[in-house]
């Protein structure tokens, strides 16, 4: 449909209404910077900017007055679930402002904040994976980090791949074989992963779509941004929760995590390989004297505790003993002499050649 | 009708409002010392390996005739029963007269590798059972066992019921195998034994980023959105921190322990399905005949309700008592609900029981 001159001065005033908008938002960010920092932002900003673009602004200055690093981690985690809502609100206001707009648009708008400028552009439309990728902690990135190490062994690895092993390193090359192929098997298992991930994350949509419909009740209406978002929230969960209880997903996960420890464990074996090169110890060895170590510690508690009943029973067996000597005293005695008397005397002197 | 009405303006004044949040909580987060925890003093009266068995000590003495032993889950540090003044399961129950020891698992490292599950149940939790009963003067003791000390305590009771007066469990898993649980659903086709043999212990951040999953977006996102309300708050803030702290101070697991809790517990349903031994004994539910409180949380996404209901079914006991209390696995103990409602229901039920 043609749009009349009416639509279009109530679209210019829009645009006009949001620029002022926009302006006011970075006039009281700048403020906001000087009372938070003590000075000026260090970098440029317009109403054309991004909103969330502030945080990483702030991001960078709160590192930069060296907090403590536990703080600097929550302001870590704190700004990037912000990023998300920041351009959430930038998105819905804009929207908003352009008028009448049906729930399609509404999903439209909040698929499109999550594809905000500068955003990873292999995460488009998929907020879910996002999510999982914000992960902060050592153990969603060591692996990453430990392959980024490895990447160039990887690489010279997957080369020797087809090549028929022989000679006298064929065992080096039949390993190093084995790791490219343990690499090959995680990225296809990672793929399969990234593929339900992206499947949640479309299904993310369709549940928020009906969970807007039931929102058309009078008095469910949603009038705040932060409710459209946890209700966003409510969806996604509600989607990721669908396909991480399929039984496809246990299949994936289970193969996911058991082909990245078969990575893992061939890069632990070329470190051994080297170690044992350079004359180091290896985590093998470590590993069989702890449990060596381990069970004679364990022995040593259990005779430990043992040791007390042990210590009281031989007591017991002592004092019993001593009664019985006591008791019996006169007739062992006696025993004595009527053996004596009952021996047949002899006076037969030991040769020395029996 | 149309299901939204967000003005522009209002966007923009939650935008504006978030904003200022935030600018606060930077000139915040730089004043804010390290937060601490643990509210109430506690001396230490038995020490193994890594460890440790506190008392608490209450303003009054303990009226209680029995102590009671918390038996916390090896993946998280124990004070979340008694994180701050105003949420600490511990120091309710003081205050309603009970004698409270708690068992610190220490962090576990390289020489705690070959740790099993023998090893914690039938030495470490006997051993201080029975430190808990010399220390107090008694020949049988309470067990509180929280989440997978609360399974570890369902197996300790199976062996060792004579040491026992009741057992309480909170938030335990027993039947691994329902429908809901996403933790148990993920790890029925990872194969354990190349896990453990790859990584030796499990890394605490690994453990970590794993319960993160299980709610990406509400763990990761939404709960730094909420943050933004209470970011010029100070003691809100700090309460926040303190939190954060908890949930990522977490002890690395030993690996043999680990290795048979998964494939047992998670993998096997053994303690539903039976054939489950520790140390070479057998552990049946049905051997366990004293008086059994089984407290749970209706909205747990770590421990479903349908994991830890079924307990009444399996249980010897005649005895058996089951609350469901409406909140998730952390808010059963630092809730506002939880302090009014949780350490009154423990008391009045051990008061019924304990000689």
């Amino acid at each position: 449909m043609a749009k009349g001159p009416d639509d279009s001065a109530r679209t210019t005033r829009a645009q006009d209404d949001w620029q002022a908008l926009s302006q006011q938002y970075w006039n009281a960010w700048s403020d906001a910077t000087r009372k938070a920092f003590g000075g000026t932002p260090a970098e440029a900003v317009t109403d054309k900017t991004p909103w969330h673009e502030g945080l990483e602004q702030w991001s960078r200055m709160f590192d930069a007055a060296k907090a403590q690093d536990s703080q600097s981690e929550i302001v870590e985690r704190l700004l990037a679930g912000a990023r998300s809502y920041f351009a959430l609100l930038q998105s819905l206001a804009e929207k908003g402002g352009a008028g009448k707009v049906d729930p399609q648009a509404w999903s439209d708008a909040v698929r499109d904040s999550f594809n905000f400028p500068g955003a990873d552009a292999a995460l488009f439309d998929n907020p879910l994976a996002r999510a999982l990728r914000e992960l902060a902690g050592k153990g969603a990135k060591g692996f990453e980090q430990m392959m980024e190490t490895v990447q160039p062994a990887m690489r010279e690895a997957r080369a020797l791949l087809d090549l028929p092993a022989f000679g006298y390193a064929r065992e080096h090359q039949e390993h190093y074989q084995r790791m490219a192929q343990a690499w090959l098997d995680y990225q296809h298992e990672t793929n399969r992963y990234n593929a339900l991930i992206a499947r949640a994350s479309r299904r993310a949509f369709e549940v928020f779509e009906d969970k807007l419909a039931e929102r058309t009740e009078p008095g469910r209406q949603i009038d705040s941004v932060r409710g459209l978002y946890d209700l966003w929230v409510d969806a996604a969960e509600d989607a990721y929760a669908e396909v991480a209880l399929s039984d496809e997903f246990r299949e994936v996960y289970g193969a996911l995590v058991n082909a990245q420890m078969r990575v893992r464990q061939n890069v632990q074996r070329e470190v051994e390989r080297v170690a044992t090169d350079l004359g180091m110890p290896t985590r093998t060895e470590i590993d069989s004297m702890g449990k060596r170590l381990h069970n004679l510690h364990r022995d040593a508690k259990n005779q430990a505790e043992a040791l007390p009943a042990l210590i009281a029973e031989v007591a017991a067996l002592r004092a019993e003993v001593e009664r019985l000597k006591a008791g019996s005293q006169p007739a062992a005695k006696a025993t004595t002499r009527a053996a004596k008397k009952s021996a047949p005397r002899t006076s037969r002197k030991p040769t020395g050649k029996e | 009708m149309e299901p939204i009405r967000i003005d522009p303006k209002r966007a923009y004044d939650e935008a504006l409002r978030a904003q200022q949040k935030i600018a606060a909580s930077m000139r915040v987060l730089r004043d804010v010392e390290d937060v601490d925890y643990g509210a109430t003093d506690k001396e230490a009266i038995y020490r193994e390996d890594k460890v440790v068995v506190y008392r608490y000590k209450g303003k009054n003495k303990p009226t209680a005739k029995a102590p009671i032993l918390i038996c916390y889950a090896l993946v998280n540090r124990p004070y979340m029963v008694d994180l701050q003044d105003d949420r600490s399961l511990v120091r309710n129950l003081l205050a309603l007269g009970e004698d409270v020891y708690i068992i610190d698992w220490g962090y576990p490292d390289g020489a705690d590798r070959w740790l099993t599950l023998d090893d914690y149940i039938n030495g470490y939790i006997r051993r201080c059972v029975d430190a808990v009963a010399k220390h107090a003067g008694v020949r049988k003791i309470n067990l509180l066992g929280i989440c997978q000390g609360g399974a570890f305590s369902l197996c300790f009771a199976s062996l060792h019921q004579d040491r026992l007066q009741n057992l309480i469990t909170m938030v335990t898993p027993v039947d691994f195998h329902t429908r809901d649980n996403m933790l148990s659903h993920w790890t029925r086709d990872m194969d354990v034994d190349l896990f453990v043999d790859t990584l030796g212990n499990v890394p605490a951040d690994l453990m970590n980023w794993c319960y993160l999953t299980l709610k990406p977006v509400r763990l990761n996102q939404q709960k730094y959105v909420a943050m933004l309300d209470i970011l010029d708050d100070k003691v809100e803030l700090e309460n926040f921190l303190r939190m954060e702290k908890w949930i990522f101070d977490s002890p690395d697991q030993a690996g043999e322990a680990f290795r048979q809790f998964i494939k047992d517990f998670y993998q096997g349903n053994k303690l539903v399905r039976g054939g489950l031994e520790i140390g070479g004994k057998p552990v049946s539910l049905k051997n366990i005949t004293i008086p059994v409180l089984n407290i749970f949380a209706e909205q747990d996404h770590l421990v479903p309700p349908s994991a830890s209901r079924p307990l009444g079914e399996h249980i010897g006991t005649k005895d058996y008592t089951q609350i469901a209390f409406k909140g998730g696995h952390i808010g059963i103990y630092v809730s506002g609900r939880a302090q009014r409602e949780v350490p009154p229901a423990i008391h009045e039920w051990l008061a019924k029981r304990t000689t």
